[in-house]
């Protein structure tokens, strides 16, 4: 029997695939010495955005009255200064970051548009502080895994509307994704007022979570959890499965043609859609909850200060490459970390940690865009 | 009697939380039928609330007015330069472009008015009290008495109409959003159509900020625009691209919001996080087909030249 | 004074020269048909007469003056109008919309909506005779009344050159007969109409003058009224006593005799036949790209091919060619009928850099994207990247594939080293059956023996050799590479005639409108008879 990877109508109805592909969409994987190469071309890409960043960002803080030297300099005293503020906070504040920038890495590289990260964060937070509270006494052993699992599969579901849209009715991921970041965030405010409200009743914040719920510090002394150490694994076994199984490089395939997915790959793209968005969701979930049992506690109002989106630059600057991503997540856990320092030390106003932010997606995607047009040029 | 009262006060609440919605909604509405979804309105709304109070500050509430306008308009050329010309990722180019504008109207403020956040007092816009007809009850002062960016949504919305469905330009606008290779066929230049489509969607997300700012608030604080950039894109989706319906669905999303404070007021038990969640539910219903066919302009975010 | 002319005009895409020195007129108020096969240059020389394509050499000339208009708008003010084959029509506007977005000067004042511009379009429909719904927004419309929106379109303002690429092909026959009365009636009022077409009786019925091109040089041009078929399809398709060119290895196996019958019928009487690798019994599929309600796409097919030969499929595209393939490679059901397939099927897709390839990947990942699924190369769950590897650098080497660089993508190789690959790696599957769509478009000499020459090997010593399946526009090469041949026209697939030459015979079959031929496939009889010798002789 020959399979038949699509019916009949799959080539009329698989979903719109034309948007700009995202920087490191598609970058070969090869033999050693080509893998290498290709590497220090990635990483000699993100140093030029990294540099042009660092540049435009110090003349705006001359033009802004501050010193450029004294305000970086703040940054990194406050992101690597010691090893209590790198592993305490740096590290710390990367974790969540981790967990998203894998997600929209996937999404993306199987060119699935999920901005929805900041939502399918809420989901797999409020998921593990549910279980957590509604299983209490039970051992570690058994809530720990069990709490992660919940928080997957919430953040999974929560992209599973957006996903059912895409490919059954060729609705955009753009917006479905960011609308239900928003039902996800007065969700989220509705069950910290009501059912998950703390006993007491006053404050707009769920009990703190059983001690058993808990992840484990993985360094004495330091606040970094079990969570950090979750990420690198979970950014290692995705590396793996995208460069190394089949089912990885269908999620790539797909990403980079549709057409030639059918065609010549012979698998239906929809089932790879419908896997990239509940992976990238379950990864945004684990980012929720890890953060929730691992460093808060507990879950209240405006609880993530945008980790969802920040995750799209993570991702970007790592070229969607998920062995890069611990790396662009401990760059941009600094940048958080260090913006307080840089406000008590230097004077300068954490909010241009922000801007950075947005200064450095705009860097990698001229940079790219100009690679992307030498090789035109250099080939057409 | 005083039912009416809280009715009326209601309704006061929801117009004027609606207004911004509306400005914003429009302005995408309007860049968005060119094919360009620009989720960097939340950046034109912020800095068109800190354009219009340092404006309000030099040259008096109207002249903030026009400064807002301006700086919202600037950050969507900003867009423009980069998703339209350069052809970048329209969605993460957006991305960036709210971020970024969140925290550097921080700086700026924070570097003008101190890191303590000085309460800065502005003078708001007058409302323009309509004789006679003011005086009719709800309707008077719920849409009578109001500020003149009230009063703009109402020219807008009929303009706008017009333009798109009557003049040639929004002819070859809306063919920019549905066939960029028909309309070039046609003589329409793509790039410069969406420029100015993205710029005047801007600039009327900026009025949208300096509202915020000079009428709702009178004062500028960080962050002030409260997501509404993304709102005005749910907006956009459950008014089916319309005028017409982005008015209507900015009027609900407001109502919504107003009805928050109001049950907060009384102080009720009814789970109103869960009222603020429904335009966004009924947004994805929209999307889904609930009320009937709804699409996006074909083209939309899709880079041109292919 | 002629309504255009083009003096000594060539035009090159990369090393194919589309036009070559091509001289041609055109009177005012007559229809001349423009006629040649896929690729001799029909399109490209109406282009540039459009002013849609500058012309590398050579000058145009629209009213006695040169024309360089750069896009369809400009063009339009010059009186030149051209409905393309694929229509430049916003889906979702209105008929009216879509006029008014190219008369966009009338449509408005200063901006505002004229009010007699609704009144103006009608009016013009009603003087052409066209019937068109100015409210619905075009998509929801058949291709015909498309096409009738592209024409009231081109015809709302002075219209002296009105250009028509292939403007049949998507109709069905009644609204041939309409489109032909309203050119007619534009001609009598002066304009100057060309027609590229491939479908001869056609033409031979609606133009008063035609010109054939073969290989971008214009072969004749002559009035229709003493001209018979057979010269105008000499001229296309060129001498049928010439010698083909022989590209086949000097020591090949002896060939599988042709059959002169086709069909499972066909096969069933020769028992020394080796096995069928796949069939398609009585397969109807619907066409789901033009969007006319009921129009099929293939139209009850038999087909069988057997191990060991190559079975050409000849016809003009857009007959049902992609759709065939598609069934045969597995990837489409059909609506109705049977089709038995082999477990690996390798499949070379017309569109190369779409369908065929992933461009921004490497060589080795485009050759893994028709192996990852095989078992043979997987350890445990991983893929044996070292393994494909190894079959990629067997293949390079084979299909003398030059890479600038190890691990480049794709996007940078030449086209012929593209399909190269391509082609390599369709081979690679081990299929019992390949599918090859016009597998030499597009490529220079060189890559074109390449390829051939590849495929002929393939079928003589593979092991086991497989059946292969080539689709493809090009006579020549079928007529090179096929044991058997058939021809797709209207969806329906009728056997060639036999007799040597075929050439001739064939080609007049490409170029009939399928409806003869049609009534012969659907009675799934023996081809004794020769079907395209009806009409037309």
């Amino acid at each position: 029997m020959h399979p038949h990877p699509a019916d009949s109508s799959s080539q009329e109805q698989t979903p719109p695939h034309s948007e700009t592909p995202p920087p490191g969409a598609s970058h070969p994987v090869h033999s050693m010495r080509q893998r290498v190469r290709s590497g220090l071309q990635a990483v000699a890409q993100a140093g030029v955005a990294l540099l042009a960043t660092l540049v435009v960002a110090a003349v705006l803080l001359a033009l802004g009255g501050h010193s450029p030297g004294g305000a970086l300099g703040a940054l990194y005293m406050g992101a690597f200064g010691s090893w209590n503020r790198f592993v305490s906070f740096t590290l710390v504040q990367a974790t969540p970051l981790l967990f998203t920038g894998l997600g929209v890495a996937l999404a993306f590289k199987a060119g699935v548009w999920n901005i929805g990260a900041e939502g399918q964060l809420y989901a797999g937070a409020l998921a593990g502080v549910a279980v957590a509270v509604l299983l209490p006494g039970a051992n570690p052993v058994l809530l720990v895994p069990t709490t992660l699992c919940a928080a997957a599969a919430a953040g999974a579901l929560w992209a599973a509307a957006p996903a059912a849209m895409k490919t059954r009715m060729g609705v955009s991921e753009v917006i479905t994704t960011l609308l239900m970041n928003f039902v996800a965030l007065y969700f989220a405010q509705f069950l910290v007022q009501g059912l998950l409200q703390e006993s007491r009743g006053i404050f707009n914040m769920t009990d703190e979570i059983p001690a058993a719920a808990e992840l484990p510090p993985l360094l004495p002394g330091t606040r970094l959890h079990l969570g950090f150490l979750l990420g690198i694994v979970a950014a290692v076994a995705l590396w793996l499965y995208l460069t190394r199984t089949p089912g990885g490089f269908r999620v790539r395939a797909a990403g980079a043609s549709v057409k030639a997915s059918v065609v010549s790959g012979r698998f239906n793209p929809r089932s790879v859609i419908w896997l990239s968005f509940l992976g990238s969701g379950a990864f945004a979930g684990l980012a929720g909850w890890t953060q929730v049992a691992g460093i808060t506690g507990r879950m209240y109002e405006g609880f993530s200060p945008g980790w969802g989106y920040t995750a799209i630059a993570v991702a970007l600057l790592a070229r969607l490459d998920p062995i890069a991503v611990p790396i662009t997540a401990v760059i941009f856990g600094a940048l958080s970390a260090g913006g307080g320092a840089m406000q008590r030390e230097a004077g300068v106003p954490e909010v241009w940690v922000r801007g950075t932010e947005a200064l450095l997606i705009l860097a990698v995607l001229v940079v790219d865009r100009g690679v992307r047009a030498a090789s035109e040029k250099g080939h057409g | 009697m005083a039912e009416m009262a809280e009715l009326t006060s209601f309704l006061v609440a929801a117009v004027g939380l609606a207004t911004p919605l509306a400005l914003a909604a429009l302005g995408e509405l309007f860049s968005e039928r060119a094919g360009v979804i620009n989720i960097g309105l939340e950046g034109s709304i912020i800095w068109g609330a800190l354009g219009g109070a340092l404006g309000a500050l030099a040259a008096g509430p109207y002249g903030g007015l026009v400064t807002g306008a301006l700086a919202g308009g600037a950050t969507a050329l900003l867009f423009a330069l980069f998703a339209v010309h350069l052809g970048t990722n329209q969605i993460i180019t957006g991305t960036a472009v709210t971020i970024g504008s969140l925290g550097f109207t921080g700086a700026v403020f924070q570097g003008r008015f101190g890191a303590t956040g000085l309460a800065l007092e502005l003078e708001t816009l007058p409302a323009w009290q309509l004789p006679v007809l003011s005086r009719i009850p709800v309707l008077g002062p719920v849409f009578l008495d109001r500020s003149v960016t009230v009063y703009a949504v109402y020219v807008l919305v009929p303009l706008l109409w017009w333009f798109l469905y009557r003049t040639r330009w929004g002819l070859s606008l809306r063919a920019v959003g549905e066939a960029p290779e028909a309309a070039q066929a046609a003589g329409v230049s793509v790039t410069r159509t969406r420029t100015l489509a993205v710029f005047v969607g801007g600039i009327l997300a900026g009025l949208a900020g300096a509202h915020i700012s000079l009428v709702h608030t009178g004062t500028f604080s960080e962050n002030m625009s409260a997501g509404k950039g993304f709102i005005a894109i749910a907006v956009v989706v459950l008014g089916r691209w319309k005028p017409g319906g982005v008015a209507a669905a900015a009027l609900f999303f407001g109502g919504a919001e107003a009805l928050q404070f109001a049950l907060q007021a009384l102080d009720t038990d009814l789970p109103y996080p869960l009222f603020l969640a429904l335009p966004y539910v009924l947004s994805m219903g929209a999307l889904a087909g609930w009320f009937g066919q709804s699409r996006a302009p074909a083209a939309l975010a899709l880079p041109w030249p292919r | 004074m002629p309504a255009a002319r083009l003096r000594r005009v060539t035009k090159q895409f990369g090393a194919v020269t589309a036009l070559d020195q091509v001289g041609f007129g055109l009177a005012p108020g007559e229809i001349h048909g423009l006629l040649g096969e896929n690729g001799a240059g029909k399109t490209t020389l109406a282009l540039v007469l459009a002013g849609l394509l500058s012309p590398d050499a050579g000058r145009v000339e629209i009213g006695g003056r040169p024309f360089d208009a750069g896009n369809a708008a400009a063009a339009l003010r010059h009186g030149v109008a051209m409905v393309h084959q694929h229509f430049s029509l916003v889906p979702r506007f209105t008929g009216l919309e879509n006029i008014a977005l190219f008369n966009r000067g009338a449509w408005t004042r200063r901006g505002a909506p004229a009010p007699g511009y609704r009144t103006q379009v009608e009016r013009r429909a009603r003087e052409l005779k066209l019937d068109v719904d100015l409210d619905v927004p075009v998509q929801a419309l058949g291709v015909g009344s498309q096409q009738r929106v592209e024409i009231l379109k081109a015809l709302m303002s002075e219209t002296r050159v009105l250009l028509l690429d292939e403007p049949t092909a998507v109709l069905a026959p009644p609204e041939v007969e309409g489109l032909f009365a309203v050119l007619r009636r534009v001609a009598t009022a002066g304009t100057g109409i060309v027609l590229a077409a491939h479908k001869l009786d056609e033409i031979l019925g609606v133009a008063d003058r035609v010109t054939v091109l073969r290989k971008g040089k214009r072969i004749l041009t002559k009035e229709t009224r003493d001209l018979p078929a057979r010269e105008l399809v000499r001229a296309m398709v060129g001498d049928p006593n010439g010698s083909l060119p022989d590209v086949m290895p000097a020591a090949t196996p002896p060939r599988i005799p042709r059959a002169r019958s086709f069909g499972p019928r066909g096969s069933a009487r020769s028992p020394n036949k080796p096995a069928p690798v796949a069939s398609l019994a009585n397969v109807t599929v619907a066409d789901v790209t033009t969007g006319t309600a009921g129009r099929q796409a293939l139209r009850k097919v038999d087909l069988t091919v057997h191990r060991g030969e190559v079975l050409g499929i000849a016809g003009v595209e857009g007959n049902g060619q992609r759709e065939l393939a598609a069934v045969l490679a597995g990837v489409r059901r059909p609506d109705s009928g049977t089709v038995v397939l082999p477990g690996e099927i390798g499949w070379i897709p017309q569109d190369r850099t779409r369908e065929g390839l992933m461009v921004d990947f490497s060589i080795l990942e485009n050759v893994a994207l028709a192996l990852h699924q095989d078992p043979s190369f997987r350890k445990g769950p991983w893929l044996d990247w070292a393994e494909i590897e190894r079959r990629t650098a067997t293949l390079t080497r084979e299909m003398d594939v030059r890479i600038p660089r190890p691990g480049a993508a794709v996007r940078t190789l030449s086209g012929g080293n593209q399909q190269r690959v391509l082609v390599g790696r369709e081979f690679l599957r081990g299929g019992d059956l390949l599918v090859a769509e016009s597998p030499t478009r597009g490529l220079d000499v060189r890559a074109t023996q390449a390829v051939r020459t590849r495929m002929a090997e393939l079928v003589r010593t593979g092991n086991p050799p497989p059946g292969i399946v080539l689709i493809s526009a090009d006579l020549d090469e079928v007529l090179d590479l096929s044991d058997r041949i058939a021809v797709l026209v209207g969806g329906r697939l009728v056997p060639a005639p036999p007799g040597n030459p075929a050439r001739a015979a064939i080609g007049k079959l490409m170029l009939s409108t399928g409806k003869e031929a049609g009534r012969e496939g659907e009675t799934g009889a023996n081809k004794a008879k020769q079907p395209a010798r009806g009409k037309g002789a």
